[in-house]
């Protein structure tokens, strides 16, 4: 089922001086219910605009975004599309309305006029969900990032939206919380069938989603599963963007004159083949 | 920077905390008014064992709650220092050019620096204790005969309650600033006044830039979770005035009734600086001695 349809969307910004920027130019997408896609490209790439885009914060110039065939455009109905798809930003602190972390957790769910009762069952589910249900009684102030961050994706989640865009989320985060908010991403992905894209410019968070898309001053470079995309080194290369670090290595081995497959994305693979080789 | 208390919540789990927000907003609004009519010492020592005894109970930090007095310590001075030079009445004791200090001026400064004291203490013992979302709530109670009028009630108080969380953020924020621009080589605490007003323009400029787009980011974050979506929001958390509130109540109102006793019963003769029941306590000390 496609949850997601952008056809020929366009949006320009005005710059400094007077010129016209596009953010995104001409971007045409197509995502199925249940996907995990990472979306990379370097900064001014056009990425977080894109991810405005999806939920209606921004409307497109030319074009057109649809969820489930609700399209962003229809103001009566954008709180349907708000309800599907749910957004974690960058900076956690910016994303607390409440200072108790049950009573912002509840936010979402209480916009929507949702029951009481329902309300409390959403949160304690929420909060299990990220492993946060010890914490909800006490304010976020003094948590980790990755701490902060994982709450921020409850309090999306106790909507019950279908897609969660993570909007360059594990930007500021040190790596034990950026490995924390990406598990919580994969197994609300395989667990709960939430569509999952994630927004990122670390090329190693890429490496395990269903489908990468690489983007460049507002389009689309290359779109497919991360084998082929991160074979394409030299063409990731030229837009500056690094491969991750197995698939690095074993690119410059090859390159070097040792007999291994280029083919290689994670930290295990890279052993294992070069087991092969040393043997 | 980072020592300003105000507006911080304890979480605690007292019986304090658990009052009503909208009984604490009352009360504190009550507090705040009856606080002026206090007179005699007697009374400020009643005010100071009242506040001692909340805080207690309260379980937030002693610590915390001088932190708060901190912040408005310059302006507590001042205005202390303001009216023992200026006060005119009294049988002076000291005078040089425009300065007089009188015995009364002595006994007015020293009763208007406790009252703000006190003032401040009692107001952020309301933020130690309660949540920004219960405030909202309580604000949003408070303000409902406004609805009639078309006033966006709850819009009002999610705004105070989102400032009030923001703070420790800013503050966190402006010790960077600070840091980072001290680490460039500015200095903030030499120099004449002007100048020192000067350097403070590249803190002021960041932090506003900062707060600015964390306001953005914020507005995103409220819309990307269906802030408006609909006009009957319903409440996690409902309120309920129970025993507890009522118990608080009676304790204040006897506070009431003793500042309002003393203030209007116990006329004193204007001959006397001490007023109120202090009078009556200074004469009964008296003849205690005569005898």
């Amino acid at each position: 089922m496609e949850a997601i349809k952008l056809e020929s969307v366009t949006l320009e910004y005005k710059s400094h001086n007077n010129g016209i920027v596009r953010a995104v130019d001409n971007v045409s997408l197509s995502v199925n219910a249940g996907e995990f896609i990472a979306l990379v490209g370097h900064n001014g790439s056009g990425k977080s605009t894109l991810a405005k885009l999806l939920n209606g914060l921004l409307i497109p110039r030319l074009g057109d975004v649809q969820i489930y065939g609700v399209s962003t455009r229809d103001k009566a109905k954008i709180f349907e599309i708000r309800k599907n798809i749910g957004m974690v930003f960058q900076n956690p602190d910016n994303q607390m309305i409440a200072s108790i972390v049950e009573d912002d957790i509840a936010f979402g769910p209480e916009n929507l006029g949702i029951e009481r009762e329902e309300i409390i069952r959403r949160v304690e589910w929420a909060l299990t969900k990220v492993n946060m249900l010890e914490h909800r009684k006490s304010t976020p102030f003094k948590m980790s990032g990755g701490q902060k961050q994982r709450l921020a994706i409850a309090g999306i989640l106790a909507v019950k939206p279908s897609i969660i865009v993570f909007d360059e989320s594990t930007a500021m985060l040190d790596p034990e919380g950026r490995r924390e908010v990406l598990a919580v991403a994969h197994e609300l992905n395989k667990n709960e069938n939430i569509t999952v894209i994630l927004i990122t410019h670390y090329m190693d968070e890429a490496i395990n989603a269903d489908r990468v898309i690489v983007m460049s001053r507002g389009r689309i470079v290359t779109d497919g599963t991360p084998e082929r995309v991160f074979a394409q080194k030299d063409m990731l290369e030229s837009l500056h963007l690094s491969l991750p670090l197995p698939t690095s290595i074993a690119y410059n081995l090859s390159k070097s004159g040792l007999d291994i497959s280029e083919n290689i994305l994670s930290e295990s693979q890279l052993e294992e083949a070069l087991c092969k080789v040393l043997k | 920077m980072r020592d300003i208390a105000f507006g911080q919540y304890y979480p605690t789990g007292s019986p304090i905390h658990r009052l009503d927000p909208r009984a604490k907003l009352i009360f504190s609004l009550l507090y705040m008014i009856f606080i002026f009519f206090a007179k005699s010492y007697l009374v400020y020592l009643t005010i100071f064992t009242f506040i001692a005894v909340t805080t207690l109970i309260s379980r937030v930090p002693f610590r915390a709650v001088l932190k708060s007095i901190k912040v408005v310590l310059i302006l507590l001075i001042f205005t202390g220092m303001l009216n023992l030079f200026m006060y005119r009445d009294g049988n002076v004791l000291a005078e040089w050019w425009i300065f007089r200090i009188t015995d009364k001026g002595i006994d007015f400064s020293i009763k208007i620096m406790l009252r703000l004291a006190f003032l401040i203490i009692g107001t952020s013992m309301l933020t130690f204790t309660t949540t920004p979302t219960e405030m909202t709530d309580g604000i949003e109670w408070l303000l409902t005969p406004l609805k009639y009028i078309k006033v966006p009630v709850h819009d009002i108080a999610l705004t105070m309650s989102t400032a009030l969380r923001l703070i420790p953020s800013l503050m966190e924020e402006t010790d960077k600033i600070i840091m980072a621009q001290k680490a460039r080589g500015a200095a903030f605490d030499t120099g004449k006044i002007h100048e020192r007003a000067k350097s403070m323009i590249p803190i002021l400029i960041p932090l506003f830039v900062s707060a600015l787009r964390r306001a953005d980011e914020l507005a995103d974050a409220l819309d990307a979770r269906c802030y408006n979506a609909t006009p009957h929001r319903t409440k996690m958390k409902k309120l309920s005035f129970s025993y507890r509130d009522a118990i608080a109540f009676l304790v204040l109102a006897a506070l009431i009734c003793f500042i309002m006793v003393d203030a209007y019963h116990f006329i004193t003769p204007d001959t006397s600086i001490a007023s109120g029941l202090d009078y009556y306590l200074v004469e009964w000390i008296k003849s205690l001695i005569a005898k």
